[in-house]
């Protein structure tokens, strides 16, 4: 079953006064759950786009066109409140961004217990998923330190913890390893992989290195604001993405 | 501890913001002491006015006080609606005339000890020693006001100087913030003496000390208006003497007081209302600088209102630690100003609770306020846009 479903997902960005960008022009996106999917396309493609609109941190455009669909788990989030949009990001999905993006005055786990605080957890019960979650990614002895005395590495692998803590529906990654030297890129991506075996968990991963996309279950490429490579080709463990393929 | 964490980042700017609403707090608290001050003085006088008329020769305030004749005294207890009336002789304690200060002179007070039947209202209360009596009515005791006695370094046994005149303190009155706390209470008797003594000599000789009143205390009874009995004292005494009650007190010092109180607290919410300003601008600094910070949380499912609440309190907590450092220096000044004036018995703060908590809160709800408007902003932010921010 889709965890993910999208239907013309339209996005025009406006720069200027008649500077207008269609970074997504109609696309048509399916997720199984417990898939690995990169999204791969040059810059400029709507890559980034998508993962917002699928993140729900945009809206795809409603003003003209089909009417867009977004499906997570079954429901129509597609034109969600900023609020219902904002609870299901803290509750049912998990963030990963190229620059880690670890709130700079608080420890490692001060940062991943944010995540459980917005997911409503709090007190013991959420130290205790946060020390869980940071000794998943090999982090315990480092839980009390701040984000500036970590590595890229490290900074990435706790941003990782904040995005699992929850145990979220879906985890979406933006250039996870963009900013990390490739034997750092590969204990991340390790890292990804194995909560996906271990636990079944989605993951959506953003990228422009090749590497990355081959350690993924399939590669959505992408190109000019549409899907040009639903990557169905490849072997996928799931059964019915062959019937979202006939129909794509 | 994340928010002091938040207030520790930028400390420059905070520390500035906090100085600002702090000093402003601390002309609140300074001012508003004095008003207090100002305040008990002039209710105190109200409410003593409130059962009685005082009658004397010439103004009250006006601070020439000449003489009444005892003879008057019969006549007034004849009128209908006095319960009694008790002659008294107040003079400035200091001889030269010389009384300027704010708030009520140093004064000489001489009653006949019971005098007033039991119906003056407004008692004092001692704090160490005892009330003048009625044996004292011939020798030369003195009971003292708070302040009085701490200007004279007096205790209850010691022996003070009144104009030349050596009395024996015998008691010492607590402290009630309003004009006895800078009184010498004596007898009669004595205070006649001493008035005499004040006089030039040429009048001296032609006045007998036991036959003279600077004023009339005078108790209605029961049921009577003071007003009424004003207007039968006028009628029998003529316009020579003045007929004092609580009305024409309050219509005298009431107006005074309320403009007064205006004005300081005026003075003091203008600094307050730049010391606001300067939140506004920390806050909105401390909003643009974080803006990825609050772009990451939002990502992560930060709500609006959270975000706002955030913002608020942190604003709320540099009115907080303003306001109690602004508290701290103001009343610290109070007590230092106090010091220094009381020598001069000029005790002219006085710093209550009431003002105490009214800054602080004001302080920071100011704070609050102040924070509102970029909190507001930070959470409209969008969070793509926020994150990508450099």
């Amino acid at each position: 079953m889709a965890i993910l479903e999208g239907r013309n997902l339209r996005k025009t960005y406006k720069l200027g006064r008649r500077n207008t960008v269609e970074a997504l022009k109609g696309v048509e996106i399916s997720i199984e759950k417990g898939e690995m999917v990169a999204i791969m396309g040059p810059s400029g493609s709507g890559k980034s786009t998508l993962m917002h609109i699928l993140g729900l941190l945009h809206t795809p455009d409603s003003n003209h066109g089909p009417a867009p669909e977004l499906y997570l788990g079954g429901e129509n989030v597609a034109d969600a409140s900023d609020n219902a949009r904002t609870k299901i990001r803290a509750r049912r999905m998990g963030f990963v961004f190229q620059d880690f993006n670890l709130v700079p005055t608080l420890t490692a786990i001060e940062n991943v217990m944010l995540a459980c605080e917005y997911a409503g957890i709090k007190g013991k019960q959420a130290k205790a998923a946060a020390i869980e979650a940071l000794g998943l990614v090999g982090l315990t002895d480092w839980a009390d330190h701040k984000p500036a005395e970590l590595s890229g590495g490290e900074q990435q692998r706790v941003s990782i913890a904040r995005a699992l803590v929850n145990k979220p529906e879906i985890i979406l990654a933006d250039e996870p390893t963009g900013n990390l030297d490739s034997d750092r890129s590969a204990e991340v991506l390790a890292l990804f992989r194995q909560f996906n075996r271990e636990q079944g968990q989605t993951i959506v991963l953003v990228t422009h290195d090749s590497d990355v996309g081959e350690a993924c279950d399939r590669v959505i490429k992408m190109r000019d604001g549409r899907i040009r490579d639903t990557g169905l080709h490849t072997t996928t463990p799931v059964m019915d993405v062959q019937a979202t393929a006939a129909t794509a | 501890m994340r928010l002091v964490r938040d207030l520790g980042r930028r400390k420059l700017r905070t520390d500035l913001t906090i100085t600002g609403i702090a000093i402003g707090i601390m002309a609140l608290v300074v001012f508003g002491s004095m008003a207090n001050k100002m305040n008990a003085l002039i209710g105190g006088g109200s409410k003593y006015y409130q059962d009685k008329a005082i009658v004397s020769v010439g103004s009250m305030f006006s601070g020439t006080i000449q003489p009444l004749a005892l003879a008057d005294l019969d006549k007034i207890r004849g009128v209908e609606g006095v319960a009694a009336a008790t002659p008294s002789v107040d003079m400035l304690l200091s001889s030269d005339g010389a009384a300027a200060s704010m708030g009520t002179p140093e004064m000489i007070t001489g009653n006949i000890p019971g005098g007033d039947k039991g119906l003056e209202t407004f008692r004092l209360e001692l704090s160490a020693g005892r009330d003048l009596t009625a044996a004292d009515a011939t020798t030369k005791v003195t009971v003292l006001g708070a302040d009085l006695a701490r200007r004279l370094n007096a205790k209850v046994g010691d022996t003070v100087t009144l104009r030349g005149v050596k009395f024996a303190v015998v008691g010492v009155w607590a402290p009630t913030l309003t004009a006895p706390d800078k009184d010498a209470y004596v007898p009669l008797v004595a205070a006649q003496e001493l008035f005499v003594k004040s006089l030039p000599p040429l009048i001296q000789s032609k006045v007998t000390a036991s036959e003279i009143a600077t004023g009339v205390t005078v108790y209605a009874t029961k049921g009577t208006d003071p007003e009424l009995l004003k207007t039968r004292l006028t009628a029998l005494l003529g316009g020579s003497y003045t007929v004092m009650t609580g009305k024409d007190f309050d219509a005298l010092l009431g107006s005074f007081s309320a403009i007064f109180t205006l004005v300081l607290t005026g003075v003091a919410m203008l600094s307050l209302l730049v010391g606001g300003l300067s939140t506004v601008n920390t806050m909105a600094m401390a909003v643009a600088e974080r803006t990825r910070e609050i772009g990451i949380k939002r990502a992560i499912g930060a709500s609006r209102w959270r975000i706002r609440r955030e913002i608020v309190f942190e604003a709320s907590a540099i009115g907080l630690i303003s306001g109690l450092i602004g508290l701290a220096i103001g009343a610290a000044m109070t007590m230092l100003f106090n010091d220094l004036g009381r020598a001069s018995g000029n005790v002219l703060f006085e710093l209550t609770l009431g003002t105490a908590a009214t800054a602080l809160i004001f302080a920071t709800v100011l704070g609050g306020i102040a924070g509102f408007v970029p909190a507001w902003h930070a959470s409209r932010l969008d969070p793509v846009t926020a994150l990508r921010y450099e």
